[in-house]
């Protein structure tokens, strides 16, 4: 009785081993021959992209930025590959002398997806749509009114706002028509809007969209969009090269090195406006000035980005990446790369091993800090760990505590942490004054609360306060110059480093390309080549 | 000895076992290089002499990693396997003996534990636990027990009524020794049994949430981690996930053929 049973595991055995061998190699052979066929000649675009977007309401959370990528909405006006703004749905604007009223020139002859024509009036109504449904808008400008005449628009603000056309290029104001709200669940089914297609359906999961009949920019060259949301970066990519979808964006470093130089590829890959930066917390250990900066010049930023992350991404040391003109050269880091200084500091300011288990201690605390991480960009806990291995040596312990996305605007906010990565973009307006007061700026009970730190010091804030009401263009370049400077000087925070962004596509297509604000990813110009 | 003897299969993934156990003791003495601390200038390199294995991503020896890695995947296999079997142990032999209500609480209590997925309410525990080494193992203990309590329940029941048992009660044997002396070493064989044939599961489980992020953190040399740090280079740098996932086929190949041929030798049914 037992043999027989022993006889059966064996044959089982066998089996399941067999069976093992076949799948994994009938997955490498699909995996060498997998065909290149491109539906970008069948009137089908299929687009690979990373997607945090629940809903495809514009004025939700950043939503309207997903709103923008997938070609459906557009704004008065847009950021050029220079970040210089330009027209769009507006044709031209103007301000009055005295710095307060902006008026619009609105595009003629442009319709909403469903045909109803864009006047200043339902652009009016879509902008107090956006100031009703999320107070974010008002972090950009306070308007005292806004008037619509036939195809003017006039804002009079509270104060001087010098940004203003770089504020309405924030896909937080999509201009979308408020009429057919009442007919259509914007959320659900996606709103209306003048971009080159419209939503057919949308779950967070995959995009489908149709060509919009009534575009006014040209002819639109595909009857369907399809844009799978495939989050992880590696999967992203063999989708790409299997042939899966035609154009995909954020290649991850690890997988550049198989479309570089591969004729089938077209690679466009630009320094973007982003800083991966590691907020630091003051009111911990982190208070000391001096444990800042031992922490600072302890990491060895170049090697991370240089050798790490192959290239892929630009060493840090200011808040503002190279990419943009805003002195990122003269401005001089006093904590660069030094680990010799970083261990002097440690000793002045009172930090030793005393019990030799590798880990400086003071007054019995162990020099211990919590680095909060988030996974969903593929380089972020890369740069932790080189930095937890970095500063190990100086006699840190950095424990990595990895929580989900949605988790750490919050601990932000509250000061959870005593390091908190982040990839944040630093000029969504065109300009890096929201990026610098948010993060930066004194928070006196909450009234800025992006700033849970607890960064405080006063001469910064008074070039804030100067920066906010300045119109001269080097003027305003020399403050936030200045400010980068106050803030390295204090070792406010530590700044990892700058990402190359990039787009890549199969060359069965054309006119695909990326742009430093990261808001243009399917536009009319993406056609099928020949 | 004679064991060794009339069972050379035994004899021989015993002695591989004990390799490994040895290889998991002596691993810091055995690494040529440093397993948390890595050269930053020397990343994703390809295998050489200088580095058997090739370096991850951090430049540091993979090798090393995976060797210094034996030590903790087999400590938690061996620390959960040991845990649970006794907590299924005690829970098993409660209900089997005393009957009544507190069968009926602790046996519909284990079929409710039965009645889940086990890896998803694993990594639910320890996603809310947050992710380490230890609440890896409880996640897993959470969710393993019951079937040891089952197991030893059933024995217990069948052991209840037999003769020696009366005989010992007849003889005003006190319950506690009872269970000591008369249940408990019939019972032990089977556990250990299944225990030994878990080991190989449970390093499995613990890789495999420690792949999902649930598990170790990094830098610990821990093999799921290893795998799940190497998946991005899988196309470019494909040794990060191979040797790492060898390392992890090998030895639960090996746990799982000893803890088969430990079967053969110690089921009672075999005799």
């Amino acid at each position: 009785m037992f043999e027989m049973k022993m006889f059966n595991t064996k044959k089982l055995w066998k089996a399941v081993s067999l069976g093992l061998c076949g799948a994994v190699l009938t997955v490498m052979l699909a995996g060498c021959g997998a065909d290149n066929s491109s539906s970008a000649d069948k009137g089908v675009l299929k687009v690979g992209v990373t997607n945090f977007a629940d809903t495809l309401e514009p004025t939700q959370n950043f939503f309207g930025w997903v709103v923008m990528r997938y070609g459906l909405g557009e704004c008065l006006t847009k950021f050029d590959d220079k970040m210089n703004v330009q027209p769009w749905l507006a044709e031209s604007w103007s301000i009055s002398d005295d710095h307060m009223t902006w008026t619009f020139k609105i595009r003629e002859g442009v319709k909403f997806s469903n045909g109803n024509p864009l006047t200043a009036e339902a652009v009016k109504a879509s902008i107090e749509r956006a100031f009703a449904k999320n107070n974010r808008a008002a972090t950009f400008f306070k308007y005292k009114e806004i008037k619509a005449e036939g195809q003017v628009l006039t804002i009079v603000t509270e104060k001087p706002m010098p940004n203003m056309p770089g504020f309405l290029a924030d896909p937080l104001f999509i201009i979308v028509d408020t009429s057919a709200e009442g007919s259509r669940d914007f959320a659900k089914e996606g709103p209306i809007c003048t971009g080159p297609y419209m939503v057919e359906s949308f779950v967070k999961e995959k995009a489908v969209m149709k060509k919009n009949p009534n575009y006014w920019d040209g002819e639109v060259p595909f009857e369907t969009v399809e844009i799978p949301s495939i989050d992880d970066p590696n999967t992203r990519a063999m989708a790409l090269q299997s042939g899966e979808v035609d154009m995909a964006v954020n290649i991850a470093a690890g997988d550049m090195d198989t479309f570089r130089g591969n004729d089938k590829f077209f690679v466009d890959e630009i320094s973007s406006l982003r800083t991966v930066l590691a907020r630091l917390n003051h009111k911990g250990i982190l208070k000391d000035d001096k444990v800042r900066a031992a922490l600072i010049c302890g990491c060895d930023r170049e090697t991370y980005n240089n050798v790490l992350l192959k290239g892929t991404f630009l060493p840090g040391k200011a808040p503002v990446p190279p990419s943009m003109d805003y002195g990122f050269d003269q401005l001089t880091d006093p904590n660069a790369y030094n680990p010799e200084r970083a261990a002097k500091l440690l000793d002045e300011a009172g930090w030793k091993d005393t019990n030799g288990d590798g880990i400086r201690d003071k007054d019995g605390q162990p020099l211990k800090l919590d680095f909060v991480v988030y996974n969903s960009r593929a380089e972020l806990p890369l740069y932790a760990e080189a930095v937890q291995s970095d500063l190990k040596k100086l006699g840190f312990d950095i424990n990595i505590k990895t929580v989900d996305y949605n988790l750490v605007d919050q601990m932000g906010i509250k000061g959870e942490y005593d390091l908190l990565i982040s990839n944040i973009t630093t000029a969504n307006t065109g300009d890096p004054e929201i990026f610098l007061s948010w993060y930066w700026k004194t928070n006196n009970n909450g009234d800025n609360p992006q700033n849970g730190s607890g960064y405080s010091n006063p001469a910064l804030d008074a070039k804030f306060n100067e920066l906010a009401a300045e119109f001269d263009k080097s003027k305003r370049r020399q403050l936030i110059i200045d400010i980068q400077q106050i803030l390295l000087n204090d070792g406010a925070a530590l700044f990892l480093g700058y990402p190359q962004t990039n787009i890549i596509s199969n060359k069965v297509l054309s006119g695909v390309k990326m742009y430093p604000s990261d808001y243009y990813w399917i536009t009319s110009l993406i056609k099928p080549a020949k | 000895m004679t064991v060794f003897r009339e069972n050379k299969l035994f004899a021989f993934y015993t002695g591989l076992v004990v390799l490994i156990v040895l290889l998991a003791i002596f691993a810091p003495y055995l690494a040529p290089q440093d397993p948390m601390a890595g050269n930053m200038k020397l990343v994703l390199q390809t295998p050489s002499a200088e580095h058997f294995l090739g370096t991850d991503k951090l430049g540091r020896d993979i090798f090393s990693r995976i060797l210094c890695g034996t030590q903790i995947s087999l400590f938690m296999a061996l620390c959960l396997v040991a845990l649970i079997a006794m907590v299924g142990t005690l829970v098993g032999v409660l209900a089997g003996f005393f009957g009544g209500w507190l069968e009926t609480i602790l046996m519909r209590f284990a079929d409710m534990m039965l009645a889940f997925p086990g890896i998803v309410l694993a990594i639910a525990i320890a996603g809310i636990l947050g992710g380490s080494v230890i609440n890896t193992i409880l996640a897993l203990l959470v969710v393993s027990w019951a079937k040891y309590a089952r197991l030893v329940r059933s024995l217990v029941l069948r052991l209840r009524n037999q003769d020696f048992i009366q005989a010992a009660k007849i003889q005003g044997a006190k319950t506690s020794s009872i269970l000591w002396r008369h249940i408990l070493p019939n019972v032990m064989p089977m556990v250990v049994i299944t225990g030994a044939m878990d080991i190989g599961t449970m390093m499995m489980e613990i890789a495999g949430l420690s792949f999902l992020g649930f598990g170790a953190q990094p830098p610990t040399p821990e093999w799921g981690l290893m795998l799940n740090e190497g998946r991005q280079y899988i196309q470019t740098a494909p040794w990060l996930m191979i040797y790492p996932g060898l390392a992890i086929f090998i030895v639960v190949a090996i746990f799982n053929l000893w803890g088969d041929s430990l079967r053969d030798v110690l089921d009672p049914r075999q005799e």
